[in-house]
């Protein structure tokens, strides 16, 4: 005790600085990230304004994206134009970037390729050859080339806040017992996988790669396994929907969308 | 001899000035692609390895969910679908990891070379090389959860290995008994030289880990509640003594089931290559071998 007291008192000049020195720094730290949440919650709010004025903004033809895609991003199944409110972030830029990147043009001269190709160390896995993905549609094309980088990020963060709730499509009880055979259980026979195996439980979609099949209207979703079986969209990776895509009959891909659009689910609007 | 030799001189010679001589100024530059009469096809065809052709008249069909009785024998039917497909839920005290039964008995155990369930069921009691006995179909559900599940075996009388065993004997039904069915447990492969982790790497990483998650962790609904993929290592993954962790099985099971929906498009070589890649990672230790000797040990299932 002794000890103690005599080693304070000798350092006490040493021990009040450092304290003051401690409770500054820790001062400085929380303003710091203080300042820095402040600074991130004000960039998220600016990015989805931004994201809305876009939205609202009128395109091509004197349409805006809420003009089909409804003011709440809710679809229009007249106008073929899908539910795109809470979809994931990622999931809506990869699209927009795929409808943005023009479509094989005529007149291109390819950069040669090296020469001396065969000295150069690789690895080759496969010989598949994976295209960078486009996604054919006459509107959203010319509409998607207009938007830059940041435009389309911030428009696809916009979307992905907005909440959403399906409503439930009715069907006749055989249509959706084989749908639903299809989508819990694909058809083993043929190595087709489960449609929720991937796209999350009850379809309600899974990451930036697997969009939800809840709340999709059923035209639109026979319309893009039709897209997926002529071409017209390729930018699945590994070419996973496609292979899929390609085995299904007529039959399926009604049963399995009436199927989905029997369901009902809410999106939150809040992840990603 | 010299006259041989000059002859060869001059027809080399001869043929090395018919090419020189040849004008390709007139033909098409191979690396300019010009417009065509064809509309031009955004998706080019991908596909140049070979492509596996399912030929689904091959394989036993299972009977349809949709036909599952309504009595007691389909109440336990329908039980044991319910732990098949969501063990986590339906057996959870007999679970020590993050995975069902249909992580690996893909599709409600229906899939032809996954393991399907209508393809074991008829075939015990059978001798396995495992135990060095002859196992009823109960005991080999308890080794499913004593190395797989990495979890506790359930008592043969519990009401959970009953409707397992029911689902599995509904699963079957039609199915002849004793005979080895096409499409039953894996397809045999071959390798051309040793498995390398290090080419294995690529071939995750390239083709595996968008799903099953960079690390090999798998990946959980937002919730977390559940795995959509299941993890391959870890903590939640299969122990040591699981069939599935060793290399030749891994690799047959890869091969005719991975990437899902593009079985058989993986060389034998990459099945190998990436099996053992996952081999050598952490896992839990095989329940009977002790921790001193799970740290000392060399690691079994090496191919």
């Amino acid at each position: 005790m002794q000890q103690l007291k005599r080693f304070v008192a000798m350092r006490r000049k040493t021990l009040i600085t450092l304290v003051v020195l401690m409770l500054g720094s820790a001062a400085a730290l929380s303003f710091i990230s203080l300042r820095n949440s402040q600074a991130r919650d004000a960039t998220q709010v600016a990015v989805l304004d931004d994201g809305q004025r876009i939205a609202h903004a009128e395109r091509v033809g004197g349409a805006s994206c809420v003009s089909c895609h409804g003011t709440g991003g809710e679809g229009n199944r007249t106008l073929g134009a899908p539910r795109i409110a809470g979809l994931s972030a990622g999931y809506l830029e990869k699209q927009l970037r795929d409808f943005a990147r023009s479509p094989l043009q005529v007149g291109v001269t390819l950069d040669p390729i090296a020469r001396d190709y065969s000295k150069t160390p690789r690895v080759q896995v496969d010989l598949t050859v994976y295209t960078p993905g486009v996604r054919r549609h006459d509107a959203m094309n010319a509409a998607a080339a207009a938007l830059s980088n940041d435009e389309i990020h911030s428009v696809a963060r916009y979307f992905n806040s907005l909440p959403y709730t399906v409503v439930a499509l009715p069907s006749d009880p055989e249509t959706l017992e084989r749908g639903e055979d299809l989508a819990l259980r694909g058809k083993p026979e043929y190595g087709i996988p489960a449609c929720t195996s991937c796209h999350g439980p009850d379809g309600r979609g899974f990451g930036k790669e697997f969009p939800p099949l809840v709340g999709q209207a059923p035209e639109y979703i026979i319309q893009q396994l039709n897209n997926w079986q002529t071409g017209a969209r390729d930018n699945d990776t590994m070419a996973l929907m496609r292979n899929v895509s390609d085995q299904l009959t007529e039959g399926d891909k009604v049963n399995v969308a009436a199927y989905f659009a029997n369901m009902s689910a809410t999106a939150q609007g809040a992840g990603n | 001899m010299l006259h041989h030799f000059v002859a060869a001189v001059v027809i080399t010679l001869g043929c090395g000035a018919a090419f020189a001589v040849d004008d390709l100024s007139g033909e098409l530059d191979p690396l300019e692609v010009r417009p065509t009469l064809v509309r031009p096809q955004l998706s080019l065809p991908t596909k140049l390895t070979e492509v596996y052709v399912a030929s689904p008249g091959e394989f036993f069909v299972p009977p349809n969910v949709a036909d599952i009785p309504d009595d007691k024998y389909g109440d336990l039917v329908r039980m044991g679908r319910n732990i098949f497909v969501d063990t986590q839920n339906y057996a959870k005290r007999y679970v020590g990891n993050g995975l069902t039964c249909q992580s690996c008995h893909l599709q409600e155990g229906r899939k032809p070379y996954a393991m399907p369930i209508w393809g074991a069921f008829g075939m015990y009691p059978m001798f396995r090389n495992k135990t060095r006995s002859v196992v009823t179909y109960e005991q080999r559900i308890q080794d499913c959860f004593r190395y797989s599940m990495n979890g506790i075996p359930p008592s043969v009388d519990s009401p959970e290995m009953q409707a397992m065993v029911a689902y599995s004997h509904w699963l079957s039904r039609g199915a002849p008994v004793g005979v080895e069915l096409p499409g039953r447990t894996l397809p045999g492969i071959s390798r051309a030289e040793d498995p390398s982790p290090q080419r294995g790497e690529i071939v995750y990483v390239t083709r595996c880990a968008m799903c099953h998650g960079e690390q090999g962790l798998g990946k959980k609904t937002p919730d977390g509640n559940r795995y959509v993929f299941p993890p391959l290592w870890g903590s939640d993954s299969f122990n040591k003594g699981a069939g599935i962790f060793r290399v030749r099985p891994a690799a047959q099971y890869i091969k005719a089931n991975m990437p899902l929906g593009q079985g058989f498009t993986l060389s034998d070589q990459d099945a190998f290559d990436v099996a053992a890649y996952i081999w050598i990672q952490d896992r839990p230790k095989d329940p009977r071998v002790s921790y001193l000797l799970d740290f000392l040990l060399p690691r079994t299932g090496a191919p």
